[in-house]
């Protein structure tokens, strides 16, 4: 058997449970082992995977929430399982359960972005790209046509899709055409590469001499993309030859946790100075000079703007209901962003 | 299997039984049984959910049978659905009282809910009864033809169900055709999937018997079947395109435009989310344009990004499944993947499996380009916090040296390595240095001179400290020092404990003394002296040939240990094209995770025996360590040892045991190996000792605690505890056996047993012992109790041995 299939389809078992249960631990399952074996018994037969598509899971087996408690209150009824089949299992359009019908006709779209970069001790860039990922959220009734398209498609290195997307127009024309689920789904993932600056800089100096090592750490904002950078954290592991360790700063707090983790939570950048971290370590008594020296993994959140410069151009519905709300949102993140000392 | 909630655990504590709780539950379910109250239902769910709970816990509740199936006859789904888990899960076991759940199944099969028929037909199949399968004919005749996909869905996997059941049954009821008809012509694609997967099975097991099964099987791929299942693929389920793709992977196009027809036709399924479909296709691509050279390289560069973008997207797990798959191809297409480098570049909390893989592709897509950029980036784990990656990534800037791009960079970067003054990196630099002079000669000077500077006192690795006396011995013409320093290795020869060194050291002096004699001269003496007395077997053959050649003819002599060498210009590879072939055709599965191609994990004469659990070991410790651990803990944490534990001990056991008393045999000696250990006369123990685990196991709970003590150990035996292995040879000369170990230093942890001679009493021994204390705990059981403190003495004794030359 294809590994990736195994691991791919016990990753959706653990999605599919997490969504119904709202967690995923030994007590919830425990708690709720007859609809973990109600959906296993759905998603598995004989070893072979069947249905994993969470929509149609929803219409053969309702999810234990409080509306269909208060509801087998009020009616006695207590089954949690719909009567009839769902259509969609015969459609051609699996992911869509059959015709959902909205006062209000909603979408909302999001591009989550996450910055991954190695940036090397003298403040060189080794690697940087994003994976980014657009999240779309509709509430539309009956069955609603979407195109979307970007203003710069062209940056994007490589794209996933969601089964939704139609391929054609996308490689004729880059846009997105699709029936969307219904809920929250993952449309498509993408990733931009060989990106040329970050966002915000942090500038490590460690010196280590005489069995003690003096760290400073400067971070700043290097790029003014005009939204504000928000909850800037900045961790490290201290070597562990490191006998104790005195370090302060004039922003923010510094912690340093159980394992030897140093971790320095910024939040945002003040206008008047810039934050920097400074202290001394001790080494083992024979020790000399550091030579490990720590990585710093950095974090930071910005709202409102798409890092790669991706940008969406319109949303356009083929056979639009009367009042149909669109909604656009970008965040950034850092992922992997690491800076070495 | 679902266990049971909390609530319910508490209330019936694990005693096997439970009569009470079940005679009661009978009695409420026959109350229900009849009841036709509002909201019965509700409370029969509440029982049944108890039942089922009860079940899970082992409690048998098979007696509740007949009332279970009364309280079935409900239109509750979920009712419907716990009382088929119980039926289920009876009936194997139970074929009576299955026979009882037929009628009210096969009833539920006529249902209207289809969910109800397809459930049913389901739980009927699952009865796995083989008397049974005269009832699960008509009902499955009727599933296929169900006009609702859920029902035919489920009957089709019926029907491969009852095939491993009963083939004959299933053959005769001509139920291969049906699906054959099914699978060509059914609206559902779950069904034809399913219908596919079971064919697949059926006439691959009918193959070897059956000749028309086999032409079926091949149908399977003929392009009718293969074009129709293509035209398809965009409406089957993520999983049922990965098994549509697999088979198309087997078919064979007859004209170079097909393949482009079903590339083309499967472009976008690289685009899927689900990088199980994205690898299946990669896979189609890969097998369809084998045999036309150029398109296959367009392939590669057509599927680079969607695996790279793989890798970065998911957890470890799926990216560790995807570089191994990466792997493969950056080996056999470096260059391909030469831009690329870039990604696999490690970042600093990646889990040490995929560093690992990311570095022997950094190794393999390095060419003159981008050497310079890997090189340094290889420099910097070095510095790693993670000392096995560290070590892993200078051998790596070893490999790319020897791959002979820009070697002058390289060369300096290692000879900075040197200079890190990290032992760990000193003693990889080391060994690299050895393989790069062996091959560009030419650089002898530069790195001599910094090689020089070390002291070989700051080198401890057996392969570092070889490397080092090597080059002390090949280049002591230019290092002014070279006698002197080997002079004074020869004088610790006694404690040098690896023989790879010491017959290193050897040929180093050797080497020297035809260079330098009369500065060798004495230390060749003694090392020669050494040698002969030296307890090794190869280190005192090879010093007494060299005594014997020395003698006969020095000019010969020379000729022999230091002719003239030529450059090595390729190392040897580690894995063979064919194997490495091998393994690409079996793309997509857990041969690339492994690198192994298939058979040498699946046939039985491969396996070799189990690898030593680290894990289970470490457990070990963690238990060891706290002394406070109720008693059950540690027998439940011992047996998990004993039982994984014990195949390779076995084996090895088996093996050495062999072989020792084939000298024994040969000497003459009916003796333990050791003649001279100060015991107590009356007690001896029996060296052919033989005990399974399980036994030991058995014993072990057994048997109260005789003694129980603490050891000091011997500097010595500190010094020599490097692994549980050590400790184990040595012991067993003493006719003291080991039957589980694990461990890494400094703690460490044996089960010993050994056997009175000519009688078989056995003794039993846990053996915990900290290498940083210098300490050990000893228990030791013994059936005669009598004899366990003469037991206990000799225990002592040998294990204070240990360590002694």
């Amino acid at each position: 058997m294809p590994p990736l299939m195994g691991i791919e389809f016990l990753c959706r078992v653990s999605d599919v449970l997490s969504d119904y249960l709202g967690g995923l631990n030994e007590d919830v399952i425990k708690d709720n082992f007859v609809i973990v074996y109600e959906l296993l018994d759905e998603m598995i037969d004989n070893g072979f995977p069947l249905t994993t598509e969470p929509n149609i899971l929803r219409e053969m087996i309702a999810p234990p929430n409080i509306v269909s408690k208060v509801l087998s209150v009020v009616t006695g009824n207590s089954s949690n399982v719909s009567d009839t089949l769902p259509g969609a299992t015969g459609s051609c359009i699996p992911w869509r359960a059959a015709d959902p019908k909205y006062a209000n006709n909603e979408v909302y779209v999001d591009l989550v972005e996450e910055m991954d970069a190695v940036i090397n001790r003298d403040g060189a860039l080794v690697k940087c790209e994003v994976y980014g990922e657009v999240r779309v959220n509709s509430h539309l009734s009956g069955l609603p046509d979407l195109t979307l398209s970007f203003a710069n498609p062209s940056i994007l290195d490589d794209v996933r899709f969601h089964p939704c997307v139609r391929f054609r127009p996308w490689e004729s024309h880059q846009i997105l055409s699709f029936v969307p689920p219904d809920g929250e789904f993952k449309l498509m993932s993408y990733r931009v590469k060989k990106l040329k600056s970050t966002p915000i800089y942090v500038k490590p100096q460690l010196s280590s001499d005489a069995g003690k090592c003096r760290v400073n750490v400067l971070v700043g904002i290097r790029n003014d993309h005009g939204k504000t950078i928000d909850s800037i954290t900045l961790q490290f592991q201290l070597p562990p030859c490191i006998l104790s360790a005195d370090l302060t700063s004039n922003t923010g707090t510094v912690n340093i946790l159980g394992n030897k983790t140093c971790s320095w939570s910024i939040g945002r950048i003040p206008k008047d100075k810039t934050p920097s971290l400074s202290g001394t370590l001790v080494l083992e008594s024979e020790l000399e000079r550091l030579h490990v020296f720590p990585t710093f993994r950095v974090g930071f959140k910005i709202m409102g703007v798409a890092l790669s410069g991706l940008q969406i151009d319109k949303l356009d519905l083929k056979t639009a209901p009367s009042r149909l709300y669109k909604g656009f949102r970008a965040l950034t993140r850092a992922g992997e962003f690491e800076v070495r000392s | 299997m679902a266990p049971p909630a909390q609530s319910q655990r508490s209330q019936s504590p694990s005693q096997p039984s439970g009569k009470s709780e079940v005679s009661d539950l009978k009695l409420q379910l026959r109350q229900l049984a009849g009841s036709r109250a509002p909201g019965v239902d509700d409370s029969k769910r509440e029982l049944f959910k108890k039942v089922i709970s009860y079940m899970t816990i082992g409690i048998d509740v098979s007696s509740l049978f007949g009332e279970m199936v009364m309280c079935s006859a409900t239109s509750d789904i979920v009712l419907k659905k716990m009382c088929y888990l119980y039926v289920g899960n009876y009936a194997k076991v139970n074929p009576d009282l299955a026979l009882l759940t037929i009628n009210f199944l096969q009833r539920d099969c006529h249902d209207q809910d289809p969910m109800i028929r397809g459930l049913a037909l389901r739980s009927l199949c699952s009865l796995r009864v083989a008397n049974l399968v005269e009832y699960l004919v008509g009902p499955l005749g009727s599933g296929l033809k169900d006009s609702n996909s859920y029902v035919r869905m489920v009957a089709v996997i019926g029907v491969l169900k009852l095939y491993h059941i009963s083939a004959s049954t299933c053959v005769d009821a001509d139920f291969p055709s049906t699906l054959k008809h099914l699978m060509l012509n059914d609206s559902d694609t779950q069904v034809v999937a399913n219908c596919l997967s079971a064919l697949q099975e059926i006439w691959s097991a009918e193959a070897s018997t059956s000749e028309e099964a086999s032409r079926e099987r091949e149908a399977l791929i003929s392009k009718l079947v293969i074009y129709y299942l293509l035209n398809r693929i965009k409406e089957f389920s993520e999983w049922a395109q990965c098994l549509v793709l697999e088979l198309v992977t087997k078919y064979v196009p007859s004209e170079s435009s097909e393949i482009f027809d079903i590339m083309n036709l499967l472009e976008d399924r690289l685009q899927h989310a689900n990088g199980a479909v994205v690898l299946a296709t990669v896979k189609v691509f890969l097998q369809l344009t084998l045999s036309m050279t150029d398109v296959h390289q367009q392939v590669y560069e057509r599927i680079k990004a969607p695996l790279l973008t793989l890798v970065s997207s998911g957890s470890p797990e799926q990216s560790y499944a995807v570089l191994s798959h990466l792997h493969l191809l950056v080996m056999r297409a470096p260059y391909v993947f030469s831009s690329d480098y870039k990604h696999f570049y490690c970042q600093y909390n990646e889990p040490s499996y995929v560093k690992r893989l990311k570095l022997e592709m950094l190794t393999a897509v390095a060419n003159e380009s981008n050497t310079y950029e890997i090189v340094t980036e290889l420099c910097e784990y070095a510095a790693n916090v993670d000392i096995p990656i560290a070590r892993e990534s200078i051998r790596a800037v070893g490999k790319i040296a020897l791959q002979q791009y820009d070697v002058n960079a390289i060369v300096d970067r290692l000879l900075q390595f040197l200079e890190m003054e990290k032992d760990y990196v000193t003693a990889e630099a080391l060994v690299l240095v050895k393989d790069l002079l062996r091959k560009y000669p030419q650089w002898s000077h530069d790195c001599i001179a910094v090689v020089g500077n070390i002291s070989s006192k700051n080198v401890q690795e057996p392969k570092a400290k070889a490397a080092l006396i090597w080059m002390l011995g090949e280049y002591s013409q230019d290092m002014q020092d070279a006698p002197y320093i080997l002079e004074s290795l020869v004088e610790n020869w006694d404690e040098e404990h690896s023989a790879e060194v010491r017959l290193h050291l050897l040929t180093a002096v050797m080497k020297c003394f035809f260079k330098r004699p009369p500065e060798t001269q004495s230390a060749l003496g003694a090392a020669l002296a050494a040698g002969v007395a030296d307890f090794h077997q190869d280190v005192h053959d090879r010093a007494l040939f060299y005594y014997r050649i020395l003698r006969y003819n020095v000019s010969v002599a020379e000729r022999v240990v230091n002719p003239p060498k030529q450059a090595v210009s390729v190392f040897a590879d580690t894995q063979s094209s064919e194997i490495k072939d091998r393994i690409f055709d079996e793309f997509n599965s857990l041969s690339v995770l492994y690198q192994k191609p298939s058979y040498m994990f699946t046939d039985k004469e491969h396996r070799g025996p189990l690898e030593f659990a680290d894990e289970i070991g470490n457990l070990s410790i963690g238990e060891a360590t706290d002394n406070v651990v109720s008693s059950q803990r540690v027998e439940e944490n011992d047996k998990d040892l004993l039982l994984t534990t014990a195949e390779k001990e076995e084996t090895r056991a088996g093996h050495s045991q062999q072989a020792s008393f084939g000298i024994d045999d040969l000497l003459g000696l009916g003796m333990p190996a050791v003649p001279n250990v100060p015991s107590p006369p009356q007690l001896k123990l029996n060296t052919k000792a033989a005990l399974d685990p399980s036994t030991f196991q058995q014993k072990w709970r057994q048997l109260p605690i005789a003694l129980s003590q603490e050891l000091l150990l011997s500097p010595q035996a500190v010094a020599a505890l490097t692994a549980p292995q050590a400790l184990l040879r040595h012991m067993q000369s003493h006719s003291i056996h080991c039957i589980a170990s694990g461990g890494q230093s400094p703690n460490f942890k044996f089960f010993f047993f050994a056997q009175k001679y000519e009688e078989s009493s056995n003794y039993l021994v846990e053996c915990i012992i900290n290498t940083s204390s210098g300490k050990a705990q000893v228990k030791i059981k013994a059936e005669d109790q009598s004899t366990s403190q003469a037991f206990s003495t000799l225990f002592e004794s040998a294990l204070s041995k240990f360590g002694t030359p």
